[in-house]
């Protein structure tokens, strides 16, 4: 009905113009000057229901329970299972007062777990305001029944971006949880000085979340929109960001947060002045090994990588993932020798969940799987490993919270 | 019959005023676009009004610029979904860009959509594409260079005079 118009650029075809003026009933659908409306303004967007929010947490207990923090109506909901995801336990609620909680893409809520049980959540609260957010705490000391009331962690009052939360448990009562923040490049702002980037702050807990020590900035000029991460070792707590090195290079940077000695994961030599939407993972294994897997398309190489990094060796990058079939969203996790990456694919029809495998701490590895495949909305997939099992976490719209054995 | 004319209405009330309701883009928006400026050249211009805050930089640009170049052959393409257009429109009219036209990804998949773009192309924004008027195209990589844009207009052919 509505087919391509061939009529010139800036003009409608006379009856949808004369259509639309009868129709709308009101002198402001005069004919637009210099432009066109796109060809199907027939399809103009409807409203559809809210977004789906895909991106879920997820986690492991001592007992070998996994627990999934998920997003719906602006409600963080946790539950937990007992046979590996075949059944889950009634969904609690974190937060009492509905907010919008960021559940999309790179944004996802954050679930560690205790040894002794104490459930630590965190995610990002989305302010109204373009890119402005909070990151946001609770907590439950009796085995996820009940929740203590959401906090917002950063401490600086001010309305600007606190996004792309991490969150990492040392197992006992130590919580690190690093993200990006606006804070600086806004005063420098104010005092009329042009700021390159972000900042990365932290804020740890040495009480089992019962209390947070100020915030403290870890690293200035870091890219503003890729997720951060977190991995624990024997030297405490480390970060992995996406940095800003000079104007507009933008590559990795690892710190461990007790130093705050600020490396550089790799030499990618990305200048980009854009956002890629597209962070990295990070994760230790046996003798304090870390394991690393990011994204870049940088002058030296372009794709998905991975490097281990221990003490100050670092094994050449090793590239993963079929870029003609736009791999990327890579995470990583480790125990001991046994290291499972995950990251996601689509082929032209369907979505992938990828995953690689090694037995001897990333040194060899085995042929890149397909363990699942989607045709609709996706969140990234996610690696788990606990009690000798490697699984694959992977919530597609369809098919809803999956969870698969790799061999 | 009826139902054809009930439809009709319903699209056309669903049409926009302003003519800054974002058009869903699908794997064959491109195609429509390029032909639709056959012979002439533009400028396909990616953003997220989400999370890319460079976008707004180079919007802001666009936005300056498209007041003293009159015939702008400017496309906007948002990469949210369609539940972000009344974010995308708020923006769009308050960077001035209310009369440019505008569509935004519609797809569960966007990789799709990207494929349909440019394969070589992993999400990072902002990415235009200036075509020239037989449509070979280049692609420029994070925010616009102003005055590449502008002496790019100006080997088009297109810069109108009215610069001051």
């Amino acid at each position: 009905m509505m087919g391509i118009m061939e009529t010139a650029p800036g003009r409608w075809s006379l009856a949808q113009a004369a259509a639309a003026l009868l129709l709308s009933g009101y002198a402001g659908a005069a004919l637009p000057h210099g432009h066109m409306p796109p060809t199907n303004p027939g399809q103009a967007v409807a409203s559809r229901p809210a977004k789906p929010t895909l991106a879920i947490g997820a986690t492991v207990d001592a007992q070998g329970r996994i627990w999934l923090a998920r997003v719906e109506n602006r409600t963080l909901l946790v539950s937990h299972s007992a046979d590996e995801g075949k059944h889950f336990s009634a969904p609690v609620a974190v937060n009492a007062e509905p907010e919008n909680i960021g559940a999309e893409g790179e944004n996802r809520p954050k679930i560690a777990v205790t040894r002794n049980g104490t459930l630590h959540l965190t995610w990002t609260l989305l302010l109204s305001q373009p890119y402005t957010g909070e990151i946001r705490y609770a907590r439950s000391t009796d085995g996820g029944k009940t929740y203590s009331a959401p906090i917002t962690i950063n401490d600086d009052k001010r309305l600007t971006s606190h996004r792309f939360d991490s969150l990492v448990s040392d197992g006992g009562d130590r919580l690190a949880i690093v993200w990006l923040d606006g804070r600086d490049r806004d005063a420098a702002k104010e005092q009329g000085v042009a700021y390159a980037g972000t900042s990365v702050y932290v804020a740890r807990s040495d009480d089992d979340g019962a209390s947070f020590h100020a915030n403290r900035k870890l690293a200035e000029h870091t890219c503003e929109c890729c997720r951060t991460a977190l991995a624990w070792t024997a030297d405490g707590p480390v970060a992995l960001w996406r940095n800003l090195y000079g104007s507009n290079t933008r590559d990795f940077a690892f710190s461990y947060l007790d130093t705050g000695k600020v490396q550089r994961l790799a030499d990618d030599e990305w200048n980009i002045d854009a956002c890629p939407h597209h962070g990295g993972g990070i994760a230790t294994g046996g003798d304090g090994t870390l394991h690393a897997v990011w994204y870049t398309h940088g002058k030296n190489r372009q794709g998905l990588f991975y490097r281990q990094v221990k003490g100050d060796r670092m094994s050449a990058p090793m590239a993963f993932g079929n870029a003609q079939a736009q791999a990327g969203h890579a995470t990583v996790a480790a125990d001991g020798q046994t290291v499972l990456i995950t990251w996601r694919e689509f082929d032209g029809q369907a979505y992938g969940a990828m995953a690689l495998l090694s037995k001897d701490g990333g040194t060899s590895w085995s042929a890149p799987r397909r363990i699942a495949t989607t045709a609709d909305a996706a969140d990234y997939p996610m690696p788990l490993i606990h009690d000798g099992r490697m699984q694959v976490v992977w919530n597609t719209l369809r098919e809803g919270v999956r969870i698969m054995e790799v061999e | 019959m009826l139902r054809r004319l009930c439809l009709l209405l319903v699209c056309l009330a669903a049409w926009p005023a302003s003519a800054a309701e974002p058009a869903r883009f699908d794997s064959g928006s491109l195609a429509k676009i390029e032909a639709r400026y056959a012979g002439k050249p533009f400028i396909l211009s990616l953003w997220s009004v989400n999370w890319c805050g460079h976008c707004i930089d180079e919007l802001t640009m666009l936005g300056k610029l498209s007041k003293n170049e009159k015939n702008l052959p400017l496309v906007l393409v948002a990469v949210d979904s369609p539940e972000d257009r009344d974010a995308i429109r708020k923006t769009l009219r308050k960077l001035g860009l209310s009369h440019v036209e505008s569509w935004v990804f519609d797809d569960p998949i966007p990789e799709r959509l990207r494929a349909s773009i440019d394969p070589a192309w992993q999400g990072e924004l902002p990415r235009s594409y200036l075509y020239d008027k037989t449509h070979r195209r280049q692609a420029a990589v994070g925010t616009l260079d102003e005055a590449r844009l502008k002496s790019w207009l100006e080997q088009q052919g297109q810069r109108s005079g009215t610069a001051k």
